[in-house]
Protein backbone atom coordinates (compact mmCIF):
# COMPACT_ATOMS: atom_id res chain seq x y z
CA UNK A 1 0.00 0.00 0.00
CA UNK A 2 1.34 3.51 -0.40
CA UNK A 3 0.66 6.64 1.26
CA UNK A 4 0.67 10.45 1.06
CA UNK A 5 1.54 10.53 4.84
CA UNK A 6 5.44 12.27 4.53
CA UNK A 7 4.36 14.84 1.74
CA UNK A 8 1.01 15.45 3.83
CA UNK A 9 3.24 16.14 6.72
CA UNK A 10 5.36 18.20 4.84
CA UNK A 11 2.85 20.56 3.75
CA UNK A 12 2.09 21.25 7.42
CA UNK A 13 5.51 21.64 8.54
CA UNK A 14 4.73 18.98 11.62
CA UNK A 15 7.58 17.09 12.71
CA UNK A 16 7.17 13.36 12.78
CA UNK A 17 7.38 13.29 16.56
CA UNK A 18 4.29 15.51 16.57
CA UNK A 19 2.22 13.56 14.37
CA UNK A 20 3.16 10.41 16.34
CA UNK A 21 2.25 12.19 19.42
CA UNK A 22 -1.39 13.54 17.71
CA UNK A 23 -1.44 10.10 16.28
CA UNK A 24 -0.76 8.17 19.67
CA UNK A 25 1.89 5.91 18.15
CA UNK A 26 5.44 5.49 18.03
CA UNK A 27 7.28 7.98 15.98
CA UNK A 28 9.11 5.07 14.92
CA UNK A 29 5.75 3.86 13.47
CA UNK A 30 5.15 6.95 11.52
CA UNK A 31 8.39 6.90 9.72
CA UNK A 32 7.77 2.99 8.84
CA UNK A 33 4.45 3.96 7.90
CA UNK A 34 5.82 7.17 5.54
CA UNK A 35 8.17 5.02 4.57
CA UNK A 36 6.12 2.00 3.51
CA UNK A 37 7.78 -0.29 5.58
CA UNK A 38 4.69 -1.27 7.83
CA UNK A 39 1.01 -0.55 6.40
CA UNK A 40 -1.56 1.05 9.44
CA UNK A 41 -4.41 -0.76 10.49
CA UNK A 42 -7.57 0.27 9.23
CA UNK A 43 -8.73 2.61 12.69
CA UNK A 44 -4.83 3.94 12.85
CA UNK A 45 -5.67 4.74 8.99
CA UNK A 46 -8.94 6.50 9.59
CA UNK A 47 -7.29 8.50 12.42
CA UNK A 48 -4.75 9.82 10.18
CA UNK A 49 -7.83 10.77 7.37
CA UNK A 50 -9.38 12.61 10.24
CA UNK A 51 -6.03 14.46 11.30
CA UNK A 52 -5.04 15.76 7.78
CA UNK A 53 -9.22 16.18 7.26
CA UNK A 54 -8.95 14.31 3.73
CA UNK A 55 -10.68 10.92 2.87
CA UNK A 56 -8.82 7.86 3.46
CA UNK A 57 -8.00 6.95 0.10
CA UNK A 58 -6.43 10.32 -1.19
CA UNK A 59 -4.19 9.32 2.26
CA UNK A 60 -3.64 5.67 1.33
CA UNK A 61 -3.62 3.67 -2.03
CA UNK A 62 -3.59 0.32 -2.96
CA UNK A 63 0.07 -0.42 -5.44
CA UNK A 64 -2.33 -2.78 -7.52
CA UNK A 65 -5.12 -0.51 -8.30
CA UNK A 66 -5.69 -1.01 -11.73
CA UNK A 67 -5.44 -4.77 -11.26
CA UNK A 68 -7.76 -4.89 -8.39
CA UNK A 69 -10.79 -3.17 -10.36
CA UNK A 70 -10.40 -5.12 -13.13
CA UNK A 71 -10.73 -8.12 -10.75
CA UNK A 72 -14.08 -6.21 -8.92
CA UNK A 73 -14.89 -5.77 -12.29
CA UNK A 74 -14.97 -10.13 -13.21
CA UNK A 75 -16.04 -11.26 -9.74
CA UNK A 76 -12.60 -12.92 -9.30
CA UNK A 77 -12.12 -11.36 -5.87
CA UNK A 78 -14.95 -13.43 -4.90
CA UNK A 79 -14.21 -16.79 -3.02
CA UNK A 80 -15.50 -19.21 -5.45
CA UNK A 81 -15.11 -22.65 -2.91
CA UNK B 1 3.20 25.69 11.04
CA UNK B 2 0.01 24.38 11.55
CA UNK B 3 -0.45 23.28 15.81
CA UNK B 4 -0.74 20.18 16.15
CA UNK B 5 -2.81 18.75 19.87
CA UNK B 6 -0.69 15.58 21.36
CA UNK B 7 -2.98 12.93 22.25
CA UNK B 8 -3.97 12.85 26.27
CA UNK B 9 -1.56 10.93 28.38
CA UNK B 10 1.02 10.61 25.20
CA UNK B 11 2.36 7.01 23.54
CA UNK B 12 5.60 7.83 25.09
CA UNK B 13 5.02 8.45 28.92
CA UNK B 14 2.68 6.25 29.08
CA UNK B 15 4.92 2.90 27.06
CA UNK B 16 7.50 4.84 29.98
CA UNK B 17 5.25 4.74 33.12
CA UNK B 18 4.39 0.78 31.39
CA UNK B 19 8.71 0.13 30.86
CA UNK B 20 9.18 1.05 34.79
CA UNK B 21 6.48 -1.26 35.94
CA UNK B 22 6.99 -4.11 34.00
CA UNK B 23 11.19 -3.18 34.78
CA UNK B 24 10.41 -3.28 39.21
CA UNK B 25 8.16 -6.28 38.39
CA UNK B 26 10.77 -8.30 36.60
CA UNK B 27 13.44 -7.35 39.50
CA UNK B 28 11.07 -8.08 42.20
CA UNK B 29 9.93 -11.91 40.67
CA UNK B 30 14.24 -12.44 40.62
CA UNK B 31 14.36 -11.82 43.81
CA UNK B 32 11.47 -13.85 44.79
CA UNK B 33 13.15 -16.37 42.64
CA UNK B 34 16.35 -16.04 44.53
CA UNK B 35 14.92 -16.19 47.82
CA UNK B 36 12.97 -19.58 46.58
CA UNK B 37 16.09 -20.91 45.40
CA UNK B 38 18.47 -20.21 47.76
CA UNK B 39 16.32 -19.45 50.97
CA UNK B 40 15.70 -23.51 51.87
CA UNK B 41 19.47 -23.86 51.97
CA UNK B 42 21.21 -20.86 53.75
CA UNK B 43 18.72 -18.68 55.30
CA UNK B 44 15.43 -21.56 56.66
CA UNK B 45 17.73 -24.72 56.95
CA UNK B 46 14.69 -26.37 54.70
CA UNK B 47 12.23 -25.21 56.92
CA UNK B 48 8.73 -26.76 55.02
CA UNK B 49 6.51 -23.75 55.79
CA UNK B 50 9.44 -20.84 54.61
CA UNK B 51 10.07 -22.91 51.89
CA UNK B 52 6.23 -23.49 50.53
CA UNK B 53 5.95 -19.60 51.80
CA UNK B 54 8.62 -18.59 49.36
CA UNK B 55 7.32 -20.98 46.74
CA UNK B 56 3.52 -19.04 46.81
CA UNK B 57 5.62 -15.47 47.03
CA UNK B 58 7.44 -16.09 43.97
CA UNK B 59 3.91 -17.45 42.18
CA UNK B 60 2.20 -14.27 43.26
CA UNK B 61 5.02 -12.18 42.45
CA UNK B 62 5.23 -13.71 38.61
CA UNK B 63 1.42 -13.30 38.08
CA UNK B 64 2.34 -9.66 39.02
CA UNK B 65 5.05 -9.48 36.43
CA UNK B 66 2.83 -11.41 34.11
CA UNK B 67 0.04 -8.97 34.13
CA UNK B 68 2.37 -6.28 33.97
CA UNK B 69 4.02 -7.32 30.89
CA UNK B 70 0.43 -7.59 29.48
CA UNK B 71 -0.66 -4.10 30.27
CA UNK B 72 2.76 -3.27 28.73
CA UNK B 73 1.81 -5.30 25.56
CA UNK B 74 -1.91 -4.24 25.60
CA UNK B 75 -0.87 -0.29 25.28
CA UNK B 76 1.89 -0.41 22.26
CA UNK B 77 0.97 0.99 19.05
CA UNK B 78 0.39 -1.61 16.65
CA UNK B 79 3.79 -1.62 14.78
CA UNK B 80 5.34 -2.23 18.43
CA UNK B 81 2.92 -5.16 19.38
CA UNK B 82 3.79 -6.77 15.70
CA UNK B 83 8.04 -6.34 16.83
CA UNK B 84 7.15 -8.23 19.87
CA UNK B 85 4.88 -10.79 18.85
CA UNK B 86 7.30 -11.59 16.32
CA UNK B 87 9.77 -11.65 19.09
CA UNK B 88 7.74 -14.06 21.38
CA UNK B 89 7.28 -16.56 18.31
CA UNK B 90 10.67 -16.78 17.47
CA UNK B 91 11.45 -17.16 21.11
CA UNK B 92 8.81 -19.74 21.66
CA UNK B 93 10.48 -21.81 18.16
CA UNK B 94 13.95 -21.93 19.61
CA UNK B 95 12.78 -22.40 22.75
CA UNK B 96 11.13 -25.75 21.63
CA UNK B 97 13.62 -26.89 18.97
CA UNK B 98 16.83 -25.93 21.92
CA UNK B 99 14.71 -27.79 25.06
CA UNK B 100 13.41 -30.72 23.71
CA UNK B 101 17.23 -32.09 22.10
CA UNK B 102 18.72 -30.72 24.72
CA UNK B 103 16.69 -33.13 27.40
CA UNK B 104 17.52 -36.13 25.18
CA UNK B 105 20.88 -35.45 25.04
CA UNK B 106 20.92 -35.10 29.15
CA UNK B 107 18.60 -38.56 29.30
CA UNK B 108 20.98 -40.22 27.32
CA UNK B 109 24.27 -38.92 28.62
CA UNK B 110 24.95 -37.22 25.52
CA UNK B 111 26.22 -34.33 27.57
CA UNK B 112 28.57 -34.13 30.34
CA UNK B 113 26.41 -32.00 31.92
CA UNK B 114 22.60 -31.78 34.41
CA UNK B 115 20.39 -29.97 31.19
CA UNK B 116 19.40 -27.23 33.72
CA UNK B 117 15.89 -25.18 32.92
CA UNK B 118 18.57 -22.09 33.74
CA UNK B 119 20.57 -22.69 30.82
CA UNK B 120 16.76 -22.71 27.72
CA UNK B 121 15.84 -19.14 30.18
CA UNK B 122 19.42 -17.79 29.30
CA UNK B 123 19.03 -18.92 25.32
CA UNK B 124 15.11 -17.86 25.14
CA UNK B 125 16.30 -14.54 26.98
CA UNK B 126 19.02 -13.90 24.11
CA UNK B 127 16.87 -14.85 21.28
CA UNK B 128 13.98 -12.47 22.74
CA UNK B 129 17.03 -9.51 22.73
CA UNK B 130 17.92 -9.94 19.46
CA UNK B 131 15.02 -10.71 17.71
CA UNK B 132 13.68 -7.66 19.35
CA UNK B 133 16.32 -5.78 18.08
CA UNK B 134 16.39 -6.74 14.66
CA UNK B 135 12.54 -5.91 14.61
CA UNK B 136 13.27 -2.68 16.08
CA UNK B 137 16.08 -2.15 13.33
CA UNK B 138 13.95 -3.33 10.50
CA UNK B 139 11.38 -0.90 10.87
CA UNK B 140 13.44 2.00 11.50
Amino acid sequence: MKNRLKLLRAERNWTQAQLADALDVSRQTVNAIETGKFDPSLPLAFRVARLFALPIEEIFHDEDRRGSATNMKTGSCIDSR
Amino acid sequence: MNELKPAANGYQSRTRTNVKRLFYWNGVWGAATALMAVGPKFLWNKAMGFTLLSIALDIAVGIGMILANKKYIAELDELQRKVQLNSMGVTLGVALIAGVPLSVMDAYHVIPFHADIAYLLIVMSITFALSNLYGTQRYR
